[in-house]
């Protein structure tokens, strides 16, 4: 803020509490407050939170693992969101789904159609990684120097998928019916199927990633590829075959994530522009590159949005995201959980 | 067990080794001495593979190996242990060392070597569980040793394992050294602490300007007076002991 003006880190805690005591008691004093819409609010929040987690985890693992601020990101939660609605379409619509099982519902071809997101984003990511990503980050001899070309890829693929996305989908909206059921009760709030599906798969996605990361070996090479290259080489890992690994895995996650928000909106081909900012904003939030901190990130950045658009204004809900990454910033760069520097052996 | 032949390697195009050749026989330790900047780590990293070889040959056990990806010379036997203790600071000591063992096929090899470096270094198995971050220097040492060990190689590398640690505890490392030795080893290992270098190993290499400058038996090397003057200081001034 000021040069040479450092906050200590209680100083930067106690600000952090100003503010977000000086939000909550703003947000007290809106006529549109009560015990319903507050319950409202955080399930909304929530959910919306642990999809910008999500998408947020995925770009913070490609920094840490390829030392590289994907910006193509948005797009495999995109072309994610299409490959869901074009699975989901064939098997319910083409009727092919009951001609397997008579008794099937909706949300058999869902859960397929999740499936397929989150696996052929993982392929694509993995083959992007490999023919666009590779020859960059191979320059120097290292797997670390990755240098502006990246960043400038990165924006060229963005424009590359979502102009193919375009020719195959046109800029229409595409609205994808899951059906899914009633919509549901949850402590006097009426949640449409869609937001639970959201919730809970998003948890479970979530928590099967932290059992991945800490409890198997392949999760362990990760961490440790994230960390460093070198020394992960010199462990005997197979470093270029773990950062697509990582590369995939992202992308996996940006798709599924993409499929789980289509029934809520509409599939469209430049909803992947908005999210990567949530999204960023995230990671930023809960401290770049760390990952559970771009879970948190998501969570406060989703109720923050939520609550901002029901108590102040619905007008300006994108922008919301922003402002609170630029106060985060301002009192605490490193966000909440974030390194202070990140070794580099 | 390593024979390098004419070594030519750099980074980007600075050239730092200009030709260097040496061997290391089969279950012997060598050393491998120089001043400041002179290319002894950078002659490791190119036996590890993290940079590539320009030209020249790097043998293990019979078969060229320069240029593999490193992962491919850890699964061959050949380990190397890095200058600046390097580890991974957020995860645990036993997570450190299973990262070690990470070529490795099963979960019970895994375990027995997990027990043979504690049987080196009983002061981790008090430490397993804390975070890498929070150990002292010669933990970390002993750390990073462990986590060479872990593979089960044929060949370790080790650069500067008494850098900057208490005499009490160089000592300990260098016994260590030894014993690993006596366990059917091969050590490879670069020190600025001359004299307890040339103590420990039965051959020594000396490097100067990328190339290797004099080269015999340890205890030859201790009189001869080119090693002397540079390193074993007769005015005391850059000796190390
Ligand atoms: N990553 C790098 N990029 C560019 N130059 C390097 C790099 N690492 C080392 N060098 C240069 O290569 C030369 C030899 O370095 P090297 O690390 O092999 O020396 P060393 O003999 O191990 O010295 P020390 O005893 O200080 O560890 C030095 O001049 C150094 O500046
Ligand atoms: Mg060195």
């Amino acid at each position: 803020m000021f040069k040479g003006f450092k906050l200590t880190r209680k100083l930067e805690n106690t600000l952090m509490l100003v503010f977000t005591l000086i939000f909550l008691g703003y947000i007290s004093m809106s006529p549109d407050m009560n015990l319903e819409s507050l319950k409202g609010v955080l399930i909304i929040g929530i959910t919306v939170g642990i999809i910008y987690g999500l998408v947020a985890v995925g770009i913070s693992l490609i920094y840490t693992g390829l030392d590289v601020v994907n910006f193509s990101h948005g797009e495999f939660f995109m072309l994610g969101a299409f490959t869901g609605l074009t699975v989901y379409n064939f098997l319910i619509d083409g009727e092919l789904i009951y001609a397997i099982f008579p008794d099937a519902y909706g949300w058999v071809g869902y859960v397929i159609g999740l499936f397929f997101a989150f696996v052929v984003m993982g392929l694509f990511g993995v083959l992007i990684e490999r023919v666009f990503l590779r020859p960059l980050t191979k320059k120097g001899g290292g797997y670390t120097v990755a240098g502006m070309g990246i960043i400038i890829c990165g924006f060229g693929l963005s424009v590359v998928l979502l102009n193919l996305a375009y020719i195959i989908w046109n800029p229409t909206a595409h609205p994808f019916h899951a059906d899914l059921g009633l919509p549901i009760n949850i402590g006097g709030v009426t949640l449409p199927m869609t937001y639970l599906w959201m919730l809970v798969t998003g948890f479970t996605v979530a928590g099967a990633l932290y059992f991945f990361l800490n409890k198997t070996k392949m999760g362990l090479g990760v961490r440790a590829v994230a960390h460093s290259k070198v020394i992960s080489n010199l462990v005997g890992i197979n470093v270029p075959l773990y950062i697509s690994i990582i590369f995939g895995i992202a992308c996996a996650l940006a798709g599924l994530a993409g499929t789980l928000v289509g029934p809520t909106y509409q599939v469209v081909v430049y909803m992947g522009y908005i999210i990567l900012l949530k999204a960023f904003a995230s990671a930023v939030v809960g401290g770049f590159g760390s990952l559970p901190g771009a879970i948190v990130g998501g969570f406060t950045v989703g109720l923050f949005e939520t609550s901002c658009a029901f108590f102040i204004s619905g007008s300006h809900k994108d922008a919301y995201a922003f402002l609170l990454m630029i106060v985060v910033l301002l009192i605490k760069p490193t966000g909440f959980f974030g390194v202070q520097v990140k070794m580099k052996a | 067990m390593l024979k390098i032949k004419n070594l030519v390697s750099g980074y980007g195009s600075v050239q730092i080794l200009n030709g260097a050749n040496m061997k290391v026989e089969n279950q012997s330790i060598v050393a491998l001495l120089g001043g400041n900047g002179t290319g002894k780590s950078t002659i490791l990293k190119a036996c590890s593979g993290i940079i590539r070889t320009w030209k020249g040959s790097i043998n293990f056990n019979g078969e060229d190996i320069q240029n593999l990806p490193p992962h491919n010379i850890v699964e061959k036997g050949l380990v190397q242990v890095t200058q600046g203790k390097d580890v991974f600071p957020a995860m645990t000591v036993l997570e450190n060392l299973k990262l070690g063992g990470f070529t490795l096929k099963s979960k019970q090899t895994l375990n027995d070597n997990i027990e043979k470096v504690f049987n080196y270094f009983p002061r981790l198995n008090e430490r397993k569980s804390q975070l890498a971050a929070t150990l002292s220097g010669g933990e970390l040492q002993m750390l990073c040793i462990g986590r060479g060990l872990m593979s089960n190689p044929k060949m370790i590398m080790l650069d500067e394992p008494s850098a900057a640690l208490a005499p009490q505890i160089v000592l300990d490392i260098f016994k260590n050294i030894n014993k690993i030795r006596k366990d059917g080893l091969t050590v490879l290992v670069v020190e600025q602490n001359v004299r307890m270098a040339l103590l420990l190993a039965d051959y020594g290499y000396v490097i100067k300007d990328g190339v290797i400058n004099v080269e015999g038996e340890s205890k030859k090397l201790m009189y001869d007076e080119s090693v002397k003057d540079s390193y074993l200081g007769g005015g005391g001034t850059t000796a190390n002991v």
